[in-house]
């Protein structure tokens, strides 16, 4: 079959549109954060149904007003936050895998539940691979974000790829109104007080509007004694608690290390919840035995 | 010397943690990085990658043996048999007031004079016990416990890269444009990351950093032609 380089235009972006792939898995050693998709489900979704390689590249989005034109066909698929998608001035499925025409231009509108969306593209979006990974980041690829005028390549077959509508899987959104997160105990759990270890499962956190890849901060304060430690390894996930009595939870390009207790440990799989929350919405820990 | 066990820590279903009561750093450095890779060979089929700090290593698993194979192995393993090889680096530092820019309010809140603080920071060879914080930055132990001070209460928007900083009783180098809190003494025309190099840094936990005063001369002719530096 035909493989030709092509590109889509960035119309327009708000800021933090990113590309992903799995990351850089076995570069912390030196330093380096992982990378990955913040909503990792969401990212294999839309490989699996574009029958992609699991680490094929995405865009990941997470601002309404973008828009993107594709100039070559292609089959693309959106997953993640549900919002208003427009493709060819027609609001089209917010999910699931798209036909692309020469010159279609796609719009990303109000994002209407949950904060990323990914869009996936037949053999994966190429743009540079910097230490095995194309997923940008401060430091490492050469721009640190996708912003209006760049021009993302990825493979056209030159003609408009079929696609069987009656064998599509719907995308199940309903953990992007899910409030429960589950959570092991940390490294540093047992320094905690017992009435402030019960205290982190018997009311609401609310995610602050200090939210961003490294790390989305919370609201309410917890009361803190446990001194600072020697800097130590710390994940996608983990949840430390700041002299400040703050709860910082760490995200996909989260430093490796870091000083603060690290008193839970978000679950994998209820990672995506959190990436998915904004500002103001809430949530509650659920202890899960190790 | 005390016999040192570590602690294993389960932390959700592919997270361990192994941890000791005090810092492994100095001799124990040595210790915890023969048991890092005795971990990896031991394991290499269950484990993605393994992430260490001052007092642990931490490990995630692809598949997770069973607990009592880890504890184990703790119990049994040889790791003298591991065989080390560790460098000395010198890093060429211009201690300038241009480019250390809190070098004079540094040595006036420690009264010490410029002099000094270059004689004692550039007299130790400090001892390289993980990368952390941001892509090629070196966690050194070793700095002269004279230099310590606190850090800024209000940390700068923007460091340099190449800033050499001390904060608290830490030194070292930013390897690229970050906010942070250190105190700025100098800077280094060495590059200590580049993304284009894997590995993109050029020493491992263990080795042994020297900072070589240079004067500012030096410093343009050696930034004209950034280079990952050599063996001493």
């Amino acid at each position: 079959m035909i493989k030709d380089w092509t590109f889509a235009k960035i119309l327009a972006s708000g800021p933090g549109t990113s590309i992903r792939d799995l990351g850089r898995v076995g570069y912390a050693q030196f330093g380096v954060p992982i990378s990955g998709p913040a909503d990792l489900q969401a990212f294999q979704w839309n490989n699996h149904l574009l029958q992609n390689k699991e680490n094929d590249a995405q865009l990941e989005i997470s601002q309404p007003g973008f828009k993107i034109q594709f100039l070559a066909p292609t089959l693309i698929s959106i997953s993640g936050a549900l919002s208003k998608v427009i493709l060819k001035n027609k609001l089209i499925n917010n999910t699931g895998l798209q036909e692309i025409n020469f010159e279609d231009i796609l719009e990303i509108g109000n994002i209407e539940s949950g904060s990323i969306i990914y869009i996936g593209i037949k053999h994966g979006f190429l743009s540079e691979q910097i230490l095995k990974s194309r997923s940008l980041l401060k430091g490492i690829t050469k721009t640190f974000q996708i912003a209006k005028g760049d021009e993302v390549p990825y493979f056209t077959n030159q003609e408009i790829p079929l696609l069987n509508r009656l064998s599509q899987v719907k995308w199940n959104s309903q953990y992007l109104s899910e409030e429960i997160v589950r959570v092991f105990t940390g490294p540093e759990w047992d320094q905690l007080p017992p009435t402030i270890q019960k205290s982190l499962f018997n009311q609401s956190f609310h995610i602050s509007p200090m939210k961003n890849s490294m790390a989305v901060q919370l609201e309410e304060l917890i009361s803190n004694e446990i001194p600072g430690i020697a800097s130590a390894p710390v994940f996608p996930g983990t949840i430390q608690l700041t002299s400040g009595g703050k709860l910082l939870c760490l995200l996909q390009d989260a430093q490796v290390t870091g000083g603060y207790p690290r008193i839970l440990q978000v679950m994998e799989d209820d990672l995506r919840i959190l990436a998915q929350k904004k500002p103001g919405q809430k949530l509650r820990f659920l202890l899960v035995k190790n | 010397m005390v016999e040192l066990k570590p602690e294993i820590k389960q932390i959700g279903p592919n997270l361990t943690e192994i941890s000791w009561p005090t810092q492994m750093v100095g001799e124990l450095l040595f210790k915890r990085i023969q048991i890092e890779k005795a971990i990896q060979k031991e394991f290499c089929n269950y484990i993605i990658e393994t992430r260490a700090g001052y007092q642990s290593i931490s490990i995630v698993w692809k598949k997770k043996p069973e607990m009592e194979q880890l504890s184990m192995f703790l119990n049994q393993v040889q790791e003298d048999s591991i065989q080390l090889d560790f460098n000395l680096w010198e890093i060429p530092v211009c201690y300038d007031q241009i480019l250390g820019k809190d070098l004079y309010a540094y040595s006036k809140a420690k009264s010490f004079s410029i002099e000094d603080i270059i004689n004692l920071h550039s007299e130790s060879n400090y001892q390289l016990n993980f990368y952390g914080f941001l892509p090629g930055f070196m966690y050194l132990s070793g700095l002269n416990p004279l230099l310590a001070h606190p850090r800024k209460s209000v940390p700068d928007r923007s460091i340099d890269a190449g800033s050499v900083a001390i904060g608290g009783n830490l030194t070292g180098i930013y390897p690229q444009n970050s906010p942070g809190g250190w105190h700025v003494i100098g800077k280094t025309p060495t590059p200590f990351f580049n993304p284009y190099c894997d590995p993109p840094v050029w020493a491992k936990p263990g080795d042994q950093i020297r900072f070589t005063p240079i004067s500012m001369a030096e410093y343009e002719r050696m930034s004209a032609h950034p280079k990952f530096p050599k063996v001493v």
